[in-house]
């Protein structure tokens, strides 16, 4: 009798039900719906569709000579590549670090992970201060150590040259550093639950091999670590496509002079600012074929290993 | 003889009876008995049930204003919901913010997806035509069928009109928008606060003055707040008589003047008299500027006085001047009216639990009483008049200038649809920048509207 459950699959459809039909309802339907509204004229969100655009690919046409589209598609991919090496590369380091340590591992492990659970609004606030423009905390440590210029007026006034670190020359490091240091917590959780997951044998062998603490990390740990960073190196990649949030709190609107918008950014403004919802979802349909063939081509280079 | 026991209860919500009928269902073994008395439990609990939620006829309001942030009555709008809840006992969900260009498209957002709130405080000119003509908010006369004193404080020739020719919202207190001067920063640059004859070419001379002292001499985020320079600029550029005209062409009278406006700000920034950071700073980064001495100039709204009579160190070191004049306007002539008012939306009118606390909301809110501690220099719509009590000495300061005002016109921005405001004024940044002529500027803005 019990071999017969196991046998009958068909119970299992009953299962498998109830999320096919939420995905269809709340993620297939309005995908599709999404596609459609990219050829129709949309005043606003909620409003019934005035007819199809003239022509119909008016806003792919659009999108294709739009000079804000061309700046927030290339700061995306620079995030992309940003995220790679830097969300990344330090929490491996990070990673390799505090498994090395003996004494206060856990300690480090909930220090580094911590930013994950505060609010993007809150964390961009944060950064907001501590990026002010007077008075802020980077350029009050830069005045303190005489690096802004200051000039003395003649009425005795001490004037202030004050960086703005949110300017044309500085804005992309103030944008992605905090995008960079509140996610490097989730991958170094990730990388040093995969570093446990090594076993002390091969560490064992490779010391009565003659191997010390670089070559064990060169040919022990990276390789059985590899497939643990394929995965991270696809959640980084699609996770940077997504970044919103952050951004938007502390630039808004393409700050400065319309040079930082990213796609998700540059979708919202158009969608519930600019209440261009045919266009919005015109941009959205972009962010996900850009998700889609990034993460392929992601899945094909770091292919995990069948070895390990 | 049980069954009757629960009829009794039912009647009677007696507890005595109910342990009894408890009892009996533990007892009872007869399953017919058993099963009727199950179903009579039943019965009791969903009675029960019915008669808590009778009993309590509270209700919870959900109320979207302006009054959020910074507003500078802020706290007057949180004593009079405070006052509402008590002599109601009925509850409010206050969903206020800072009135901007992206509160705005939320609300009209909200609307269209089925979120609106039961009470709205919103511009009343085309920001609402949206929702008006969708048939979301009640019109005046709609609730006067069923409430005949509702709003019969308030002068009807001052109510807004809709596109429809009737009246939706009740007005609140109305705005002026005028010059507020740092006076401790004038005294240190040795520049008298202008007067009611203020010139343009003396506010250059000035700027410069201030600029040369190390100054900021105008406080503003030309990426965020651009329009109340916009404003004056434009009514410099023409008239008070012709302010509230749109373009409907590129080339005509009225993308002219908005177009020379433009062209009159971005002369202001190459000359330096903004803050360094103006294209990427808040507004109150520069407010903040402003306050702490550092920046002489800011033209904001009367909303703005209750901000600095919170937050500034000492009253005096403020005032309200004048906006400089250029060609036909002069510095007396404002911006000024009433723009925003109370809605009830007809979610909250069709329920018949909000009905009546909708109306009673709006009615306290704009009561003669409540109004009165809003209002200290603004318009009203009041009937009888505001009897504001107590001026400090900025608002003594906005009613001494406001009793020079020759003349007011409305913000011609509110003539705008949301799109077209929105791409004028997100590209002052393009234009102060050279990126993009006003011309272009003001074409790309039309085309929009």
């Amino acid at each position: 009798m019990s071999s017969m459950i196991y046998k009958k699959k068909s119970p299992l459809i009953l299962f498998l039900v109830p999320a096919f039909l939420f995905l269809m309802v709340y993620l297939y339907y309005p995908f599709f719906q999404n596609i459609i509204n990219t050829f129709m004229k949309i005043g606003g969100l909620g409003r019934a569709a005035e007819g199809l655009n003239a022509p119909w690919y008016e806003n792919y046409q659009r999108m294709l000579a739009d000079p804000y589209m061309r700046t927030a598609l290339k700061n995306t991919l620079l995030l992309t590549f940003c995220t790679i090496v830097f969300q990344v590369g330090i929490a491996l380091i990070l990673a390799l670090l505090v498994d090395t340590i003996r004494v206060g591992a856990q300690f480090f492990r909930t220090v580094y992970f911590f930013p994950i659970v505060i609010s993007a609004t809150a964390l961009g606030l944060m950064f907001n201060l501590i990026f002010l423009y007077k008075g802020g905390m980077v350029n009050q440590v830069l005045l303190s150590l005489g690096k802004l210029p200051t000039e003395v007026k003649p009425s005795g006034k001490v004037l202030v040259e004050w960086l703005d670190w949110k300017d044309q020359a500085h804005f992309l490091f103030t944008m992605f550093m905090p995008v960079m240091w509140q996610y490097v917590g989730f991958y170094f959780v990730i990388l040093i639950t995969g570093l446990n997951n090594i076993s002390q044998d091969l560490y064992e062998a490779a010391a009565l091999d003659g191997a010390d603490g670089w070559k064990r990390t060169r040919y022990v740990t990276l390789p059985m670590l590899r497939n643990v960073l394929c995965t991270c190196l696809v959640l980084a990649i699609t996770g940077a496509l997504k970044v919103f949030d952050l951004p938007w709190v502390m630039f808004g609107a393409g700050m400065p002079e319309n040079q930082g918008w990213l796609t998700g950014t540059y979708m919202y403004d158009q969608t519930f600012n600019k209440m261009n919802v045919d266009y919005g979802s015109t941009i959205a349909v972009l962010i996900v074929v850009l998700g889609v063939v990034l993460s392929n081509v992601a899945n094909r280079v770091f292919r995990p290993s069948e070895d390990i | 003889m049980e069954a009757l026991k629960f009829l009794c209860f039912l009647l009677y919500n007696d507890i005595t009876d109910m342990k009894d009928v408890i009892k009996i269902c533990i007892k009872e073994r007869n399953p017919m008995k058993k099963t009727l008395a199950m179903l009579l439990a039943v019965i009791m609990i969903l009675s029960l049930g019915s008669v808590v939620a009778f009993a309590d006829k509270s209700v919870t309001l959900n109320v979207v204003t302006s009054y959020g942030g910074d507003d500078g009555n802020r706290k007057n709008f949180e004593n009079a919901v405070k006052a509402y809840e008590e002599s109601t006992g009925n509850k409010v969900n206050d969903g206020s913010a800072t009135s901007n260009e992206e509160w705005k498209a939320k609300v009209l957002t909200d609307f269209e997806t089925g979120s609106e709130p039961d009470v709205l405080f919103y511009f009343t000119n085309a920001d609402a035509e949206p929702f008006i003509s969708a048939g979301k908010v009640v019109s005046i006369d709609e609730i006067r069928a069923e409430y005949p004193d509702y709003a019969s404080n308030m002068k009807s020739s001052m109510m807004a009109v809709a596109a429809d020719g009737k009246q939706y919202s009740v007005p609140s207190s109305g705005y002026w928008e005028n010059m507020f001067v740092n006076k401790a920063v004038l005294d240190d640059c040795d520049v008298a606060v202008p007067g009611p004859d203020y010139t343009w070419d003396q506010f250059l001379a000035d700027c410069e003055t201030i600029k040369e002292a190390g100054y900021t001499p105008i406080a503003c985020s030309l990426v965020e707040v651009p329009h109340y320079w916009f404003e004056f600029t434009v009514m410099n550029n023409g008239t008070v008589e012709n302010h509230l005209d749109v373009p409907t062409a590129g080339d005509d009278a009225a993308a002219a003047k908005w177009a020379a406006g433009l062209n009159d700000i971005k002369a202001l920034y190459e000359a330096g008299y903004f803050p360094a950071n103006t294209l990427t700073a808040s507004d109150a980064e520069t407010v903040e500027l402003f306050n702490a001495g550092e920046a002489a100039f800011l033209i904001d709204g009367s909303w703005k006085v209750g901000y600095f009579t919170e937050n500034a160190e000492d009253l005096a070191d403020f005032a309200i001047a004048y906006v400089p004049g250029k060609g036909d306007r002069s510095a007396s002539e404002a911006i000024g009216g009433i723009s925003m008012g109370y809605f009830i939306t007809k979610k909250a009118w069709d329920d018949p639990d909000k009905r009546e606390a909708a109306v009673e909301f709006v009615s306290q809110l704009t009561s003669d009483e409540t109004l009165s501690t809003f209002v200290t220099t603004e318009v009203t719509a009041l009937a009888s008049g505001a009897k504001p009590a107590g001026l400090n000495p900025l608002q003594q300061s906005a009613a001494d200038a406001n009793a020079n005002i020759t003349a007011i016109a409305g913000a011609v921005q509110d003539l705008l649809t949301a799109e077209a405001r929105g791409d004028l004024f997100a590209n002052v940044q393009n234009v102060v920048t050279g990126k993009m002529s006003a011309e272009d500027a003001v074409a790309s803005a039309i085309a929009l509207n």
